[in-house]
Order: structure tokens, then C-alpha cells, then sequence
């Protein structure tokens, strides 16, 4: 009985050892939690795609420069499939099972703010390349940083630059679908309009994938200068063939997040052109960088070679979010593996950073409602003009003019 | 008061699609007693062949349902025995060891059409999808669009097709028969193998063709599949599981409840709306509004 006894505390010391001791690798393992299935499995797979080029990237370069040696880096993916609570156990596994050094976070805001809490309580920092509403920096999670600014300075910017447009919209209808970065950009576009004067005829949340064709036919009578809609690719696209089909065409369609998604333009051919979105970089962005891409064209012909189609922004800030991650360790002198301690003192580095990357400035906020999201990039508002997303506001960063307002359905 | 007549003209709209999605579906649930899940997938599934047809063609996507039709029939008429045999299992419980396997199916035509077709939303284009008819008398207007009066059409089509089907020839004579005792109609002559294979030949023919027309209504993706599955569950269970006639009413009931919260209160309580109805129904006539389900 003693025996035995004694066996088993041995065998449980043996354990507690080899899970306790950390193992030894010369590359950085990061977590990614991504949709790769489910309703929003485009921006997922938008995201995976960011990530991946940059690994790809700084891997041909021969890894991270940390002190004299390379390190590189290897992504581990855990699919959300749509779903935060699904989302939250993946970064679960990604830290205790595959024990990542480091996170990339998932395309919506949702699932971001699902998986803050679990990189607090395993002290694992996340820079997330996508999830854009402001709720997520409300959090206020130590370990969470973001690449994109929040909705309610893109959306914001988008309004401002219609409502500087002759002849001056007057009226406008704003809808979101019923998720949370849907329902703060529709928030960010209706708060912008009543600022700049624009009566709001309508502000609904609509469920989500909701056929919004007799909501469209109902505000046709109306007659409203701009439709303003937050959603996802599949009920961006819905939403201009409802309009075609109605044949109602307003002044000024704007519509976040989608539009600069090649699939749009693809899926509509002649219909998308007009339709003005939300950005924060397209590939005509002036930038300058000594890090991996030296501007916006490098990266965009960087990313067409690898996958074929344009780069978005949503694609950009995830490759982004690699450089914050490889700048920060290099600063840091942290090689792999990280352990809690170093990942700790990558938080003041993260905070401290000011980069010039091809995708703009990174620099990240510590306090307020924005804390630790990306405040040093400017929102721009985009256009499809001959199925080509130009860059129409604000004027000092404007590379066409915006085409405005919409010409008819009867007459393209 | 001006915009009723729209609402309830989209609402009819709305209820011809759902009617196309689930008319097929109540018909194999009636004879066969197959709950499929992935009859969402077939739906989707359609609509990605008929976008890759019109591409490869440049035919008008409408002229191209019948070849959808007999691509998804001959898939049926391979598939309908796994399922017969998962149904004829004498071990467990074999209807919801079909279920089990319509769901496992689901999820794996799913996943095979994300890796094949990719995860990006498409569109089929068609002549169609441009027009509109507007009629206005006074301050009533209402706005008609040609490719949705289209799928109205259709809807009525093939709702009379299925009717005609079942009430004028043997075959409809023959499922009507295994419907209503199927070892009875096995001792009068039906072939009961032969004719639960066509049948679902036929259902999962007449699902992807409207893929076809989702596509050029709305749009085509890989993960269109669930929404649509649970809209025809919904038309399904609020008809009556089983009855066909009960389909066309309940849809337009769903397009229509739809529309006017849409048009007159908050969108955002339109699920619940819809669901409250379904399950006060359900309280009071759990066999569907018009107690004639199984």
C-alpha cells in the first residue's frame, strides 16, 4: 500500500515537471483564432490570409532579428466558426494545449471581445488585424491591442465626406445588421449624420441575413438622399440587388464593412460602381516603412502575387499586426520560447510603440474609450469607380474625385 | 397606410421563396418520414452550379433549370438508398439515425463547398434582375420587381406541378398511397423502393433549382446552407409536417409577418415575431395551423 502510494506521488511529480518545464524551440509559436467557417467565414478567411503573408514573408527573410540571431515564426489556427464562445475556447486550447507564444485575433468584433478575457487570465497578449467596433476597446483588456481603428472613426469619416458633397445630402436612412460591429458602425453613421445635419428618416438593427427588400421598397417613397447600411459581405451584396431590383437609386449608397472586398465588385459587376465604403489604407495609401514592405503598392503587389486578388484593409491590418508583433520582441530582445514574465513586458513595449509601417502609423492609444487600439491611422473613405476602389475623402488624401450623386440603375 | 400595399406585396414575394424551399422538402417529410438537414446544402449547392453554368455558358440561369433539375435528381436517385438504408435499420432508433445522417451530411457538403468553391459571395447574373413594374394611385405606390414576381411564378408553377403530380397521375397515386400506409400499399402493387428513390430524386432536384433562383435574387455562398435549412423547417412545422397544401399559406404567412414588422415596427423583433407566432400556433395546434400534420 505504501508502495504504491509512493509510486503514484513519483509518478504525479514526474508529470507536474514536464508540464511545468517549458520547451525549448527556436521559433515563435503564435495562436490565431479566425473564422474559417460559419456566416463570416469571408472576413476569416480575409484575415488568414493577412497573417499568413506576413509569416510567409518575414520567414523568406529568414525569421525575427532578435539580438544577433532569426527566429521564425510558425501560425497555429483555431476556427472560431462564427461563434465567440467557440472563438474563446479555441484561444483556450491555442494557450494551454499548443502553448503559443503570442495571438493574432479573429475578424469580428464579437468573437474579439469573447476571447479578451481568456488572454487576461492566461497573460497572453493578442494584437487583433480586424474587429472594429469600439465595445472591444471599452474592455479595457490589458493583452488586447488592435491594428485598425475603431468603426466610430472610419464610419464617422465616410459621413463627413458625403455630406461635403453638391448637391449637400440632406436626408438618409441608416440600417445594421443585428451583430456588434454592424450595430456600431449603423450608430457611428447615425450619430455622424445628425451631426452634420443630415436627418435620419430611419435607424434600424435588422437581423441578420434579413431579405430587406420591403424595408428598401418602404423608404423608396421617402426618397433618401443616402442609404447608410453595417453589415457583411453576403448582405452588402443583398442590399444593392434589393436596390436594383426596386429600382430605386438615393443619392449616395454607403455601406461597412465589404465594399473593398474584391468579391463585391465581382458579384455586381457595373451595379457596385458608386458605392462609397469605409477604409483606413487601400493600396494607393502613401506610406513609407523600413519594415518588411516598403509602402501600400509593395504590399498590394505582394499580396495579389500570393493570392491572386487585391489586398483590403481588413487583410492589411492583419499583416500588420506581424511587424507590431516582430518590432515589439525585437525590441524587447525576447526570443523564443516567451514565458509569462517576458509576455508581461511586452505590454509597456506594445504601449511605447510609434512604427511607420506600409500600412501607416501604429500607435497605440493607453487610455480613454480607445485604449490600446491603433489612433495613429487616418480613417479614408473609398469608392468603387470601374469596379476599382479609389480613395475619394478626405481631400488631402483624395486620389479621385468622388463620383457623386449615384446614376440612375435605368441609365448605367 | 400608403405603404400596406407594398408591405404586403413584399410579403408575398418573400413567402414564394420560402415556398420554393419547402414545398419539396414537406412532400419527402410526408412519404418518406426523411427529416434532411441538408436540404439547405441542395439549395446551395444548386445555386453555386447554376452560377458556374451561366458563367461557362452565358445562358440565362432560368434556362438552365432543367439541366440543374436532372444533375440534382440523378445525385438523388444515388444517394436516396444510404438513406433507405439508415431508415430500414432494425438497431436504435432509425428515424433519428437519418437525421443523424442528413446533419453529418450537411456539414460535409458544407465544408467540401467552402474548399472547392471557396468563401467569397457570388451572384447570378440574369436579364431578369433589372426590371421593375411601378403602379401608383394617389399616395399608394407599389413597386414590383420582374425577379421576384418571377419566383412567385415559379412558386405557383411548381406548387400546381407537385398538386397535378400527385392527384392525376399513378405515380402521385403511388406516393399518396405509401403516405397514407405504406405496408397496405406495398400489398396493392406499389414498389415502394422505386418510388421513395424518385421521389427523392425529385425533391433534391427541385431544391437546388431554387439555388438557382436565390442566386439571382440574393446572392450565393458556402454558408447560405443553414439559413435556409431552418426557413424550411419553419414553413414546414407551421403547415403541418406532412402537408403539402399547407405550404403556400404558411410561407406567405412568414414573408408577411416579415414585411410589416419591417416596414411598421422594429426590425430587430421580426425573429421574434415570427418564432412567438410559430410556437403560439404550435400551442394551440401542434400539428400545424391547419391540423393536418403528422
Amino acid at each position: 500500500m505504501q508502495c504504491s502510494k509512493g509510486l503514484a506521488l513519483l509518478a504525479a511529480s514526474a508529470l507536474a515537471i514536464v508540464a511545468g518545464a517549458q520547451e525549448a524551440r527556436d521559433y515563435y509559436k503564435i495562436g490565431v483564432v479566425c473564422e474559417l467557417s460559419g456566416d463570416t467565414v469571408t472576413g476569416g478567411n480575409v484575415c488568414k490570409r493577412g497573417y499568413d503573408l506576413w509569416a510567409q514573408e518575414v520567414n523568406a527573410q529568414g525569421g525575427i532579428k532578435v539580438g544577433s540571431k532569426k527566429y521564425k515564426v510558425q501560425l497555429f489556427y483555431g476556427d472560431s466558426q462564427s461563434n465567440p464562445s467557440t472563438g474563446a475556447a479555441a484561444a483556450e486550447r491555442l494557450i494551454t494545449q499548443e502553448h503559443v507564444d503570442f495571438m493574432f485575433g479573429p475578424y469580428t468584433s464579437g468573437c474579439a471581445i469573447a476571447v479578451g478575457p481568456v488572454v487576461e487570465k492566461y497573460k497572453v497578449p493578442i494584437i487583433n488585424g480586424s474587429a472594429e467596433s469600439p465595445n472591444v476597446w471599452l474592455q479595457h483588456f490589458k493583452y488586447s491591442f488592435g491594428a485598425i481603428p475603431p468603426v466610430n472613426f472610419t464610419g464617422a469619416m465616410a459621413i463627413q465626406t458625403l455630406a461635403k458633397l453638391e448637391p449637400k445630402p440632406k436626408t438618409a436612412v441608416v440600417f445594421g445588421s443585428n451583430d456588434t460591429f454592424s450595430k456600431a458602425t449603423a450608430t457611428a453613421f447615425n450619430a455622424e449624420c445628425e451631426k452634420q445635419g443630415i436627418k435620419v428618416f430611419k435607424f434600424n438593427i435588422v437581423p441578420e441575413g434579413q431579405d430587406l427588400t420591403p424595408l428598401l421598397s418602404a423608404m423608396k417613397g421617402l426618397r433618401p438622399d443616402i442609404i447608410a447600411f453595417g453589415g457583411h459581405d453576403e448582405e452588402l451584396i443583398n442590399l444593392v440587388k434589393d436596390l436594383r431590383q426596386i429600382d430605386y437609386t438615393p443619392k449616395a449608397v454607403l455601406m461597412h464593412y465589404g465594399v473593398t472586398e474584391p468579391a463585391f465588385v465581382d458579384a455586381l459587376k457595373g451595379d457596385a460602381n458608386q458605392v462609397f465604403g469605409g477604409a483606413v489604407w487601400d493600396e494607393a495609401t502613401k506610406t513609407s516603412s523600413k519594415i518588411l514592405w516598403k509602402d501600400s503598392q509593395a504590399y498590394a503587389t505582394a499580396a495579389k502575387k500570393a493570392f491572386g486578388v487585391p489586398a483590403d484593409y481588413t487583410q492589411a491590418g492583419c499583416s500588420v499586426s506581424g511587424i507590431i508583433f516582430q518590432e515589439a520582441v525585437a525590441k524587447l530582445n525576447a526570443a523564443p520560447p516567451l514565458n509569462e514574465a517576458t509576455r508581461e513586458k511586452l505590454i509597456p513595449v506594445l504601449e511605447g510603440l510609434d512604427l511607420q509601417t506600409f500600412y501607416g502609423r501604429i500607435k497605440f492609444a493607453t487610455e480613454g474609450d480607445f485604449y490600446h487600439a491603433n489612433v495613429g491611422i487616418s480613417p479614408l473613405t473609398v469608392q468603387i469607380q470601374n469596379g476599382v476602389v479609389k480613395t475619394v475623402g478626405p481631400a488631402a488624401v483624395a486620389e479621385a474625385k468622388a463620383q457623386y450623386p449615384m446614376t440612375p440603375w435605368s441609365q448605367r | 397606410m400608403e405603404l400596406l400595399p407594398q408591405a404586403l406585396i413584399d410579403g408575398i414575394m418573400l413567402g414564394a421563396i420560402y415556398i420554393n424551399i419547402a414545398i419539396a422538402f414537406s412532400l419527402v417529410y410526408g412519404v418518406l418520414h426523411i427529416i434532411d438537414f441538408a436540404v439547405g446544402e441542395w439549395i446551395m449547392l444548386g445555386a453555386f452550379t447554376g452560377y458556374h453554368l451561366t458563367l461557362l455558358t452565358h445562358v440565362e440561369p432560368f434556362l438552365l433549370l432543367p439541366i440543374i433539375f436532372v444533375i440534382f435528381a440523378g445525385l438523388g436517385l444515388l444517394l436516396q438508398p444510404l438513406i433507405q438504408r439508415v431508415l430500414s435499420g432494425h438497431k436504435g432508433n432509425p428515424t433519428l439515425m437519418a437525421l443523424v445522417f442528413t446533419f453529418g451530411l450537411a456539414l460535409m457538403v458544407r465544408g467540401l463547398a467552402q474548399t472547392f468553391f471557396g468563401f467569397y459571395s457570388h451572384s447570378i447574373p440574369s436579364r431578369f434582375s433589372a426590371g421593375s413594374f411601378f403602379f401608383q394611385r394617389g399616395s399608394f405606390f407599389v413597386t414590383i420587381s420582374s425577379v421576384r414576381l418571377l419566383g412567385l411564378v415559379y412558386a405557383v408553377v411548381l406548387t400546381l406541378l407537385l398538386n397535378l403530380m400527385l392527384r392525376k397521375t399513378d405515380f402521385g397515386l403511388a406516393i399518396r398511397a405509401l403516405a397514407m400506409q405504406k405496408e397496405a400499399a406495398g400489398l396493392m402493387g406499389v414498389n415502394a423502393t422505386r418510388t421513395n428513390r424518385w421521389l427523392f430524386a425529385i425533391y433534391v432536384g427541385v431544391t437546388a433549382m431554387t439555388g438557382v433562383l436565390i442566386g439571382v435574387i440574393l446572392s450565393v455562398a458556402s454558408k447560405m446552407g443553414p439559413e435556409n435549412s431552418i426557413l424550411a423547417f419553419f414553413v414546414v412545422v407551421l403547415a403541418g409536417m406532412g402537408y403539402l397544401a399547407g405550404v403556400p399559406a404558411a410561407a406567405f404567412l412568414l414573408g408577411i409577418i416579415q414585411s410589416i414588422f419591417l416596414v411598421y415596427l422594429d426590425p430587430g423583433y421580426t425573429m421574434m415575431a415570427v418564432f412567438g407566432i410559430l410556437y403560439l400556433i404550435l400551442l394551440v395546434s401542434p400539428t400545424g395551423m391547419f391540423r393536418r400534420g403528422m
